[in-house]
């Protein structure tokens, strides 16, 4: 009879050590086949070794282990690792999915080894039809808290400041200016010149903070301590704390009429 | 003047009183009438009219010019300063004034004063001692706007200090809630288990950075030893923990000139830099990085920058800033005072840069 094969995938190399000695202890005739330092690395050594069981940490870079699962499938019984995540902890329990919680001891190890044996001498493993459902839901909730996650509107500026690049933050930006082929950018820290036009950064900017007020000049709204009307459809924007005034065209004079 | 968009600032909000008698106080009008009759009773002697009409006079006059002086401050036009227009109001108002009250006793005839000599005498005299009083007044009731005016500010820069103070004060409770991120602290766990069962040598180095990491992420409220030279120990002790965790990964450099230790500096703000840079350039890549912790001061501007540089992909243009990066930028200008900010910069080819900018007298020991 051949002996069962597994997969450990985890960023840490002190951790899948740790794992690896304990499994020979538990389980000395699994043959752990190959070890991955990362989601595409679990995924590729997957594919050429076929092994029946793999553990997979859940954060690692690149890929994290719930995308490398996804990509496994239903094709090797599954074991997470993780360290404190209640959200992660909790999808697993509640599809039937095996986990182990960092730092883990080697009792609650022998509980998962007795079950993966278990479920390995079954002709065909029961299917978990969850599966799927909560590995697509807990990847979304991975990205949603790796906060890398792109709005919809600009969030950063980027103005060159001598030889490097300083990223001004939207709420900081008090107005931007066109400059010929150049945008303005006025902030509570300095001003700077751009290469966005004013057309680009009127589309890329959130429309409930930004108003574009003039053909050449967009402001903060929060930044607006009045607007002074003048005679003949004209008007101005007064800026908190700042002297200078910006000009309000005909055109873009509605967006005040109702306040 | 139309109402702009947005909320006005609470100065503005709070003068919405009745348009031109803003100004009119029950005490202003009292103390004219109390200087109208201390003139009527100064010189009264010299008119040989009873003293009650003398002073109904005066009283009349004096609450017309307290009127005129009301109204000029309100007309407040560019061209013409408020006080000199108050004062103008007074000097123009005081003779025809005296006139309408004189105006009665002749029956509402002009010439009739004119023609009779006392009658004269007592305008001019009315209007001179009007002249010579009003203004002072007028003056007096200038000095106390203004320093009314500069209570008024100094009550807002108070309201102003008190809500900073209680911003740093809400950041520290915060802090006090969550220094330690428990996903850290069981991964370090998990290590050190996997080296002292492993009965490893390394095991004693990395407990010791271990105990030094949670001795400085400790809740304290002891304002008094946060140091820069405290800050950097503990990011030390989490890159030596972070390092041990991932060694093919992560390199780091720590670069501080001694001098600058001794500096206040908030505690656990540089840590979040270095926890972000982690986070970014190290957690994502699986060939991992370098990150970068250094303070200087600057030789030109006399500023002391404290940085974290990392080598990761930088920051996407819409990538939503952090909770840590906001509360960080606040506590930061609580701390420093308004001078004091931080920067983010990218470094072409890649890397974000992440730097404390504030002000500090070089002798400043703890």
């Amino acid at each position: 009879m051949n002996r069962p094969t597994a997969l450990i995938a985890d960023d840490e190399p002190l951790l899948r050590e740790r794992l690896r000695t304990l499994l020979g202890r538990l389980w000395p005739e699994l043959d752990v086949v190959a070890q991955a330092r990362n989601g595409r690395e679990a995924i590729a050594l997957f594919d050429l070794h076929a092994p029946q069981v793999v553990f997979l940490d859940v954060h690692m870079p690149g890929l994290n282990g719930i995308e490398a699962a996804r990509a496994v499938a239903r094709r090797a019984e599954l074991v997470f690792v993780t360290a404190y995540e209640r959200y992660a902890v909790q999808a697993f329990e509640q599809g039937a999915i095996d986990y182990l919680v960092k730092p883990f001891d080697e009792p609650r190890l022998a509980d998962t080894v007795q079950r993966l044996k278990s479920r390995l001498a079954l002709p065909t493993p029961p299917a978990r039809d969850t599966l799927d459902a909560v590995l697509e839901t807990l990847s979304s909730e991975l990205k949603r808290r790796a906060g890398t996650e792109a709005k919809a509107h600009l969030q950063w500026i980027r103005a060159s400041v001598g030889s490097s690049v300083r990223l001004i933050p939207v709420e900081q930006v008090v107005y931007l200016r066109a400059d010929e082929k150049y945008t303005l950018v006025v902030w509570e820290g300095g001003e700077a010149l751009i290469r966005k036009t004013i057309r680009e950064l009127a589309d890329e900017l959130d429309p409930s903070r930004f108003a574009q007020i003039h053909r050449s000049v967009i402001v903060n709204l929060h930044q607006v301590a009045q607007v002074n009307r003048g005679l003949n459809e004209s008007a101005e924007v007064q800026l908190k704390g700042r002297r200078e005034t910006l000009p309000v065209s005909r055109s873009y004079l509605h967006l005040f009429r109702q306040m | 003047m139309q109402p702009g968009p947005l909320p006005h600032t609470a100065d503005e909000a709070g003068q919405d009183r009745p348009a031109w008698l803003a100004t009119l106080s029950l005490k202003r009008v009292a103390t004219a009438l109390a200087l109208a009759f201390v003139v009527a009773v100064a010189i009264n002697p010299l008119f040989v009219t009873s003293f009650p009409v003398v002073l109904g006079r005066m009283l009349v006059v004096a609450m017309l010019l307290l009127l005129a002086f009301t109204l000029a401050g309100h007309w407040q036009p560019r061209w013409l300063p408020r006080w000199l227009a108050q004062v103008l109001a007074i000097v123009l108002v005081a003779p025809l004034a005296t006139l309408a009250v004189y105006l009665p006793s002749t029956g509402g005839s002009l010439t009739a004063i004119l023609r009779h000599e006392g009658l004269v005498w007592g305008v001019l005299l009315i209007t001179g001692t009007a002249l010579l009083i009003a203004p002072v007044f007028a003056l007096g009731t200038l000095y106390r706007e203004r320093d009314a005016q500069a209570r008024n500010q100094q009550l807002r820069f108070e309201l102003e200090k008190s809500i900073l103070e209680r911003q740093a004060l809400d950041s520290r409770l915060s802090l006090l809630h969550a220094q330690i991120e428990p996903h850290f602290l069981f991964n370090t766990l998990a290590n050190v288990q996997a080296l002292v069962e492993s009965g490893s040598p390394q095991a004693a180095p990395v407990l010791r950075s271990l105990i030094a990491y949670l001795r400085a992420a400790m809740p304290s409220l002891d304002a008094a030893d946060a140091s820069l030279g405290n800050e950097i120990r503990l990011v030390r002790a989490y890159l030596e923990l972070m390092q041990m965790r991932m060694p093919d990964r992560l390199r780091f450099a720590i670069h501080v000139a001694p001098e600058l230790e001794p500096l206040r500096f908030p505690s656990m703000a540089l840590l979040t830099l270095v926890e972000n840079a982690i986070r970014h350039a190290i957690d994502p890549s699986e060939q991992g990085g370098f990150v970068e912790v250094g303070a200087e001061r600057d030789a030109a501007s006399g500023e002391v920058r404290v940085w974290v540089g990392d080598s990761g992909a930088g920051m996407g243009d819409k990538v939503l800033p952090g909770t840590g990066i906001v509360n960080l930028r606040e506590r930061i200008a609580a701390f420093f005072g308004p001078a004091a900010r931080l920067e983010l910069l990218e470094k072409p080819p890649h890397g974000l840069r992440a730097q404390i900018v504030f002000d500090a007298p070089p002798a400043d020991a703890p």
